[in-house]
This record gives structure tokens, C-alpha cells and sequence, in this order.
């Protein structure tokens, strides 16, 4: 873990404020939310270690579940989009580039690699989290509604979040 | 040995990966673990600081609705006072001051609070007050605003609180339809914050719509009669034993922001006499 990585820490911490303070209050049409904080999952760089990935996730995860009530929703969906970050990446970057580090955004990946990419972790975060929450076969229909509204509304926000963060 | 530690070493990402699993798990299944632990919820004081630092800002943004729903409140107070006033005295003449037992008039104490955070789209929703156990609030006193009831107490630190809202999939109430004494079991469902259902009422229940639902006050977290909600209509319900109603609550949880603290000081020793095990599940 070198220094560039330490950097996220404050990206971190903004981002769950974010989460928690105003993301959380907002449900769009009653469906749609946005999980703004998983950036920072999609964002470390492509050789961060799986351990040090893993330990991001959790963590980041469990602090938004203290914050909302949620007691393992976010840490469970979280540590189990850390552990298919790297392989979610590898199906869209070309062969050539997966031999160099680095940290996925618009400007160093592309539109149309990065936004399959971002699509992608979204949409499998919204789905996790959803069926986590609501565990029951019997709310199915709204499980998926709510995972394609708010997989939609979060890619949405994170390529703001993207085009803010990288511009420095 | 060795090829003990290369194999955890190679491994050492699935082992992380299964203990994080495994930890999320179990905060996930087991309630107790983390409800009795006020580090993991939203009455810790980081969390507490940071919601209430922000409550200072969004406060200010239901306060015309709060301020209406206030005068009306306080309109009918004064004209409840009003009455029992002209009644009590009316009383006295007959009966002379004796006849009232001094321990029963003052059952009940309120301690005022704020709200900090609230949820209302999860299915267990829980909000967060800035009275805690040194303000003298314990798990399981009731929590009413000023147009019912709002929720229970769940978890207390020292100077916040968690409640878990009526909007609750795990916590019922104990209510009754105001004119006719009939008793149910309040429940949400889930979706609308607007909208729970009376459940167990029994089917010779007189009833009609836009009756009052109120607390039967069978229970020390809230004394009888604090408003819940009105009935819309009566539904099918999963048992044909009883009817169900619809009910429209009567407080607005999308803006809560000022609620009271219900403390029973007969708590202690109601709750000690009725049983040794009383489930919180059924307040």
C-alpha cells in the first residue's frame, strides 16, 4: 500500500459523509437511491492487494452501517464488491493494458471501457444490497426495481463524482 | 509448519475475505450482538456528533409544517383544560379533595427531545435523539411527538438514543379503536410512511372509517389514548379470524423533529409483577 492509496482516505471519509448526511435521506420516487461511497472501491488503483481491498471495503461498509441502522447490510455488500472489483475490471480492459497500475476513472480507461465498468459495479452493489436488506423471495419484484433504479442513479452520480474528482 | 504458513499466506485473501463475510454475518443475523452494543448503531458519539452538527442546519426546514400541527395541538389542549377544569371543580364540590389517590396523578413524565436522523425507507427503521441515559431516557420508554405515537426506545448512550420508529417491520403496538374500546395490534408493512395496519381486531368489532386508533395503554410505555392513526377501510388480512384494518398514522414521519420521552414511573414495578419475560417484540 504506497502513498498514492493513502490519498483515498479523505476521498473516503467526504464520500461517506455525503453517503450518510444526504444520499441516505433522499429516495428518488420512492425507488432509486445512490450509494456514492462505493467510489472509492471502484477508484483504488488495479494492484492494490485483495487483503488491503477487502479491508477498504469492510470498513468503509461497516461505517455507513453505523451511521444508518443497517447492521452488515453495507460491510456484507461492500466486502463482496472489493472481492469482485479486480476481476469485474479484467473483463473489460484490454490485454494490453493489464499490465500497467491504474486507478480506473474516465480519464485513464475511456468512456466506453470505464462506463461498462462503473455500469457494472453499480449495478451488482444496488442488487447485493437490496436483496441483503430486504432477504425475502416475497419482495422480489421490488428488489428489482429498486436495483435497476438505483444502479441507474448511481452510475448517474458517480461519473459527476468521477469528472470532480479527477479534474485535480 | 512451514507449508502451514505459505498456505495461509497464499490463501490469506480468501481467508480475510470469509472472516469479513463472516463478521457481517453475524451483525447481519444476530440483533442482539449489535443492539447491545451502542458502538455499532447511530447513538455512538461519532455518529451522534456528526448527525447532530447537521441537525443544526436541517432543523429549520419543517418548521412552518411542525408550527401549524403545534397550534392545533395547543388549541385543543387549552380546550381539554378548559373542560377538565370546569369538571374537576364541578368534582370537588361534590366530593371533597379526598377522593383522588395523590400517586396516580402524576404517572406519567415527559422528557423533551430532538430528532438528529431519521430513515423512513428501509423496512427496519430506526431514528436517532439527542437525550440519553444521563438525561434519565432507558431502552423501552415510549416516544410520542405532537401528533402520537413515533417509536420506542432501543438503545441508549449517554447522551443519545436510538428509537426504533413505528415504521418498523419488528416492533407492534398495542392500540384500540377510541369509541368502542376494541383492541388490535399495530404492524407496518413496509413502503408508504404514511400507511400501517391494525391487526387481531376481533370480528364483532364495531367500527367505521375515519375512527381514531389510540394506544390501549395495556403496556408502561404508553399511557391509554395517544393518538396513532384513523382507519381507511378494513383489508384482507392473513388470518380470517379477525379483521385488519388500514390505517392512516397520524404522525408525520417524514419531518419529525420534536418528540417527547414517555417515562412510566410505575415501569419497573408493572413490569415485575406481569412477568419476568416480557418480549419486546410486543410493546
Amino acid at each position: 500500500m504506497n502513498k498514492s492509496v493513502l490519498t483515498n482516505i479523505p476521498l473516503l471519509i467526504l464520500l461517506i459523509l455525503v453517503q450518510v448526511l444526504v444520499c441516505n435521506n433522499i429516495m428518488l420516487f420512492n425507488v432509486a437511491m445512490a450509494f456514492v461511497f462505493i467510489y472509492v472501491i471502484i477508484r483504488l488503483p488495479m494492484f492494490l492487494s485483495t487483503n488491503w481491498l477487502l479491508t477498504w471495503g469492510f470498513a468503509g461498509g461497516l461505517i455507513v452501517d453505523m451511521f444508518a441502522n443497517t447492521p452488515g447490510v453495507n460491510a456484507l455488500a461492500c466486502t463482496l464488491l472489493a472481492m469482485m472489483k479486480r476481476n469485474m475490471l479484467f473483463a473489460y480492459i484490454p490485454r494490453d493494458d493489464r499490465t500497467k497500475d491504474i486507478s480506473p476513472s474516465l480519464s485513464t480507461l475511456g468512456f466506453a471501457v470505464y462506463g461498462k465498468y462503473l455500469f457494472s459495479m453499480s449495478m451488482v452493489y444496488c442488487i447485493l444490497v437490496f436483496s441483503i436488506e430486504y432477504f425475502n423471495f416475497a419482495n422480489i419484484k421490488e428488489i428489482a426495481i429498486m436495483s435497476a433504479a438505483s444502479s441507474i442513479l448511481t452510475f448517474l452520480i458517480l461519473l459527476g463524482v468521477d469528472s470532480l474528482v479527477s479534474k485535480k | 509448519m512451514r507449508n502451514i504458513l505459505n498456505f495461509i499466506i497464499r490463501y490469506s485473501k480468501w481467508f480475510l475475505f470469509t472472516f469479513y463475510v463472516l463478521v457481517s454475518c453475524m451483525l447481519l443475523v444476530d440483533n442482539n450482538v449489535y443492539q447491545q452494543s451502542v458502538y455499532l448503531t447511530s447513538a455512538n458519539s461519532v455518529a451522534g456528533g456528526v448527525y447532530n452538527a447537521w441537525s443544526q442546519v436541517t432543523s429549520y426546514f419543517h418548521l412552518k409544517s411542525i408550527n401549524e400541527s403545534l397550534q392545533t395541538t395547543n388549541a385543543d389542549l387549552q380546550n381539554q383544560v378548559l373542560n377538565l377544569k370546569s369538571e374537576l371543580a364541578e368534582m370537588q364540590t361534590l366530593l371533597g379533595d379526598s377522593a383522588m389517590p395523590a400517586s396516580m396523578r402524576d404517572r406519567f413524565g415527559y422528557v423533551s427531545a430532538s430528532v438528529i436522523n431519521n430513515n423512513t425507507h428501509h423496512p427496519r427503521n430506526y431514528f436517532t435523539i439527542n437525550r440519553g441515559r444521563l438525561d434519565g431516557i432507558r431502552p423501552g420508554m415510549g416516544v410520542v411527538d405532537q401528533n402520537g405515537v413515533v417509536g420506542i426506545v432501543n438503545v441508549t448512550g449517554d447522551h443519545l438514543s436510538r428509537v426504533i420508529s413505528l415504521l418498523n417491520e419488528t416492533q407492534r403496538f398495542s392500540v384500540k379503536l377510541r369509541n368502542t374500546g376494541f383492541i388490535g395490534s399495530l404492524a407496518w408493512k413496509g413502503g408508504d410512511a404514511a400507511i400501517a395496519y391494525v391487526e387481531e381486531m376481533p370480528r364483532h368489532a364495531v367500527w367505521q372509517i375515519g375512527d381514531t386508533i389510540v394506544t390501549s395503554g395495556y403496556s408502561t410505555t404508553f399511557p391509554e389514548g395517544i393518538p396513532v392513526g384513523t382507519v381507511i377501510n378494513r383489508v384482507h388480512g392473513q388470518d380470517d379470524s379477525f379483521f385488519t384494518f388500514k390505517v392512516k398514522l397520524s404522525s408525520d414521519f417524514k419531518a419529525l423533529s420534536s418528540v417527547r420521552v414517555i417515562n412510566d414511573i410505575y415501569k419497573t414495578e408493572i413490569d415485575s409483577l406481569a412477568n419476568y419475560d416480557i418480549k419486546t417484540s410486543e410493546i
